[in-house]
């Protein structure tokens, strides 16, 4: 992989890897770092910011600084085991369908077009209404949401490869299919693969809290910031810090997500936006 | 207008200097070749003559002066009245400067109205004028076509029409021909002079083909890395080069008319690979994925049929779209032909190369055209040559390795190589590396299609011997697939010509070459014999042969 130092050190870049990596110490280290239990009613409801709780209590008289800080592990751990097993099935059969194209190739791409016809938001109503709100039912959501995507992103530019000499050549060889797939595409699409992690990530985290906000992802008590800014709209016209402070937690890490993306793509020499490769 | 002079002179110094004090002047109806392998400099020395960098260049100094007038003190608006009014520019890819989505005549009148201030009818008048006095089929039909509906020769004699428009007094071409077939190119050129002699233009011609530039031009200047080492008239600099590298350059151009010392034939041995009735055509897309593909159109081979003897160099000639590289692609067992058959060392040959026995996958290695594309871009020259080590010779680690070095030594390459990766490396450099790839399987025949066309002359000069050594000491045979009749008369013994998917031709190579029985092969000689005149037979070069009148 060549890695370009110079796209790492613009000023988004690097705001966008600050914001990333304070977002992930937080998250590992909320329980040692947060003054109190998340879940302990600890206050009077809705006590405002300043004094014993630096960012107020909730309705419930829960600390608010406290909930905050628990509030992105779950999110993280649910959409990141989420996203690595999209991007990573998706990956593999992008590769398989553009190598041993034909039946494949087709029925892969039909099922794509399939799901990405489907509002999300539909795909998702159904899948929770049907199978409940367990963490594996979520992870398995957010892999079949983005699988698709990977898949015809990892297919293109696999197939940019299926007919270079240095693929031939290993076809000439007697080479397996496996050994192929591996040793001589995979290699060459990981630069897109990775960035493509990064985009989904930031999608997968918004997606949750929105599926959160509306009932559908993670559910009560578990600090979420999604089902945070859904409790706290209620008391929105005389306690707003209450929408405010989850929300801008939400947003921090998308735009560090997105930031990170753009900064990654740029260093491999990559598009983020188009999620394609300019040269290999 | 007399005296028109352009001075020019340009030291580059800042961001890697790409031209560096150049100067020379032209007086007005003279054309000058502008010579030099790739990255030379004639490019960025040619399009500054219109005030022009590519992105990322500037001109530091000196100045350029048209008719009296220094272009880098125009402004903007200057220039650009410059650019298409008196100079004028016609690039190597008469595709990409056409906008594919506009007819290809509003395109030109929109030039036509630039420069000459005149109304849409005015104009559409003057570009069928200009479509007719460059040769162009029926010009009121063309005028409406888009550009993906042209060949190739007409795009670039649309994109020449273009350049006229202003009614230019400098002209300059960049490789106007380079990405174009020699039958084609012989028409472009043939317009072009014309044009020279009509118009009364002044011409920059850019090329890396020394015979196109020996008949072009009446003077030339040859670059080396961004100098200027030589200029003269075209005739003295050809016949009396006085630079080292003028002479080296020279005497790199591959010629028909010298004796190849190609690899012999093993006398009387028994084919190595025989091919008969070979035909193969292109399946057209099925509609719905029940109905059968469609089998219209041309096929891309008939009927072709020839065999190569062992330890023989054949070579395979033909334009692009003669199906050569099809030929190749089915015998290395990429693809299965539609008929014919296929016999290697006296045994049926399976079409598919996963259905061969793996010692025939072994004794059978290709060499593609793209040496960047034919290496992974991810595996250090060693991953490439141990791979097939490994699975035909069962080599692995410090031996494997060692073997790798060995081979790479064969090529004079440096065993450090081993630990780069492709990129790193020039185009000949990787060239070599494939090459060793193909040898390390200790093959009995190669295919090798259009290997050199990718390089520069002196490269391809180098890539070719060090190929026939490798031949000689390892005793395969080899079939040599190129366009380039100078190359196929360097390497090869026998020659097949191929056009429209059969064979026209086949004979001895100098035999053919001398006396082309086809009326095809003809054309070709003579394409690529003109400019002979000009080229001189420098000692050491002709060494084999005395230059033979085709």
């Amino acid at each position: 992989m060549r890695i370009d130092p110079f796209a790492l050190r613009k000023p988004a870049a690097l705001l966008g890897l600050a914001l990333v990596a304070i977002h992930l110490v937080l998250a590992l280290f909320s329980p040692w770092i947060a003054p109190f239990d998340p879940t302990e009613l600890v206050g009077g409801r809705v006590d405002p910011p300043g004094g014993e709780f630096l960012l107020g209590t909730d309705a419930l008289g829960r600390d608010y600084l406290s909930r905050l800080l628990h509030g992105g592990r779950m999110a993280l751990f649910v959409t990141f085991t989420g996203v690595v097993a999209a991007v990573t099935a998706g990956s593999l059969a992008g590769i398989a369908a553009a190598w041993f194209g034909g039946t494949l190739d087709d029925v892969l791409m039909r099922l794509c077009d399939v799901k990405l016809a489907l509002p999300g938001i539909l795909f998702v109503s159904l899948f929770i209404t049907g199978f409940g709100e367990s963490f594996g039912v979520l992870v398995t959501l957010i892999g079949l949401v983005y699988f698709p995507g990977v898949i015809r992103i990892v297919r293109a530019q696999a197939l940019t490869q299926v007919n270079l000499g240095y693929v031939k050549a290993a076809q000439l060889r007697g080479e397996s299919a496996f050994s192929i797939i591996a040793r001589e595409i995979l290699p060459n699409t990981l630069d897109v693969v990775y960035v493509e992690f990064a985009i989904r990530m930031s999608h997968a985290v918004l997606l949750l809290s929105t599926m959160s906000y509306l009932g559908l992802g993670l559910s009560p008590p578990t600090p979420d910031w999604g089902l945070m800014v859904s409790e706290g709209v209620g008391q929105l016209a005389f306690a707003p810090w209450l929408v405010l402070f989850p929300a801008v937690f939400i947003s921090t890490l998308v735009i560090g997500l997105n930031f990170g993306a753009e900064a990654l793509a740029g260093a491999l020499g990559l598009d983020a936006s188009r999620g394609h490769v300019g040269g290999t | 207008m007399k005296g028109l002079g352009v001075g020019y002179r340009r030291p580059d110094g800042r961001l890697g200097p790409a031209v560096i004090d150049a100067a020379f002047s032209l007086a007005e109806g003279e054309s000058l070749g502008l010579v030099g392998e790739s990255g030379s400099g004639k490019s960025t020395l040619a399009r500054a003559l219109l005030g022009y960098c590519r992105p990322g260049g500037v001109i530091t100094s000196g100045e350029i002066l048209l008719e009296g007038e220094d272009i880098r003190k125009l402004d903007g608006a200057g220039i650009r009245r410059l650019r298409g009014g008196r100079v004028a520019f016609v690039p190597q890819n008469p595709l990409s400067s056409l906008t594919p989505h506009l007819r290809v005549g509003s395109q030109v009148a929109e030039a036509v109205r630039i420069h000459r201030r005149c109304g849409a009818e005015e104009a559409r008048q003057a570009t069928l004028e200009l479509f007719a006095a460059v040769n162009l089929p029926d010009p009121a039909a063309l005028y409406d076509r888009f550009p993906h509906e042209l060949s190739g020769g007409q795009r670039q004699r649309v994109v020449i029409s273009a350049a006229l428009a202003g009614e230019p007094r400098l002209v300059v071409l960049d490789e106007p021909t380079t990405a174009l077939d020699k039958t084609t190119e012989i028409q472009v050129l043939e317009l072009v002079r014309s044009l020279r002699d009509r118009f009364k233009a002044t011409l920059v011609y850019v090329s890396h083909d020394l015979n196109v530039v020996a008949e072009m031009c009446d003077r030339v200047l040859v670059m080396l890395q961004g100098r200027v080492v030589e200029q003269g008239a075209t005739a003295r600099v050809y016949r009396a080069p006085a630079h080292d590298y003028t002479r080296r350059l020279i005497a790199a151009v591959p010629r028909i008319d010298r004796a190849a010392q190609a690899v012999a034939p093993a006398a009387g041995g028994e084919p190595i690979l025989a091919v008969a009735d070979l035909a193969y055509r292109y399946a057209t897309r099925r509609r719905w994925p029940w109905s059968r593909g469609a089998d219209d159109g041309r096929p891309a081979l008939a009927g072709v049929s020839f065999a190569v003897a062992a330890g023989e160099t054949l070579g395979l000639v033909g334009e692009s779209g003669s199906g050569k590289s099809t030929a190749a692609a089915i015998i290395a067992g990429l693809i299965a032909p539609a008929g014919g058959s296929l016999r290697f060392a006296g045994k049926p040959l399976p079409p598919l190369a996963s259905a061969r026995e793996p010692a025939t996958r072994r004794r059978i290695q290709i060499i593609f055209q793209d040496p960047l594309s034919s290496l992974n871009p991810r595996h250090r020259i060693e991953a490439i040559l141990a791979r097939p080590l490994a699975l035909f010779h069962g080599l692995a680690g410090a031996a494997a390795r060692k073997r790798a070095g060995e081979l790479l030594g064969q090529l004079q390459l440096d065993p450090a190589f081993l630990d780069c990766y492709p990129r790193q490396l020039s185009g000949g450099q990787q060239q070599r590396v494939a090459i060793a790839r193909a040898f390390a399987a200790d093959p009995d025949l190669i295919i090798c299609d259009e290997i050199t066309s990718a390089l520069d002359v002196s490269v391809q000069a180098q890539v070719l011997e060090l190929l026939k050594s490798l031949q000689r000491r390892s005793g395969a045979a080899c079939l040599f697939i190129s366009h380039d009749l100078g190359v196929i008369a360097q390497v090869a013994a026998r020659v097949v010509v191929l056009r429209d998917g059969t064979v026209r031709e086949t004979g001895a190579t100098a035999e053919v070459f001398r006396r082309p029985a086809d009326p095809y092969t003809r054309t070709l000689v003579d394409a690529a014999t003109r400019g002979y005149a000009s080229l001189p037979d420098l000692p050491g070069t002709s060494a084999a042969a005395n230059g033979t009148e085709p």
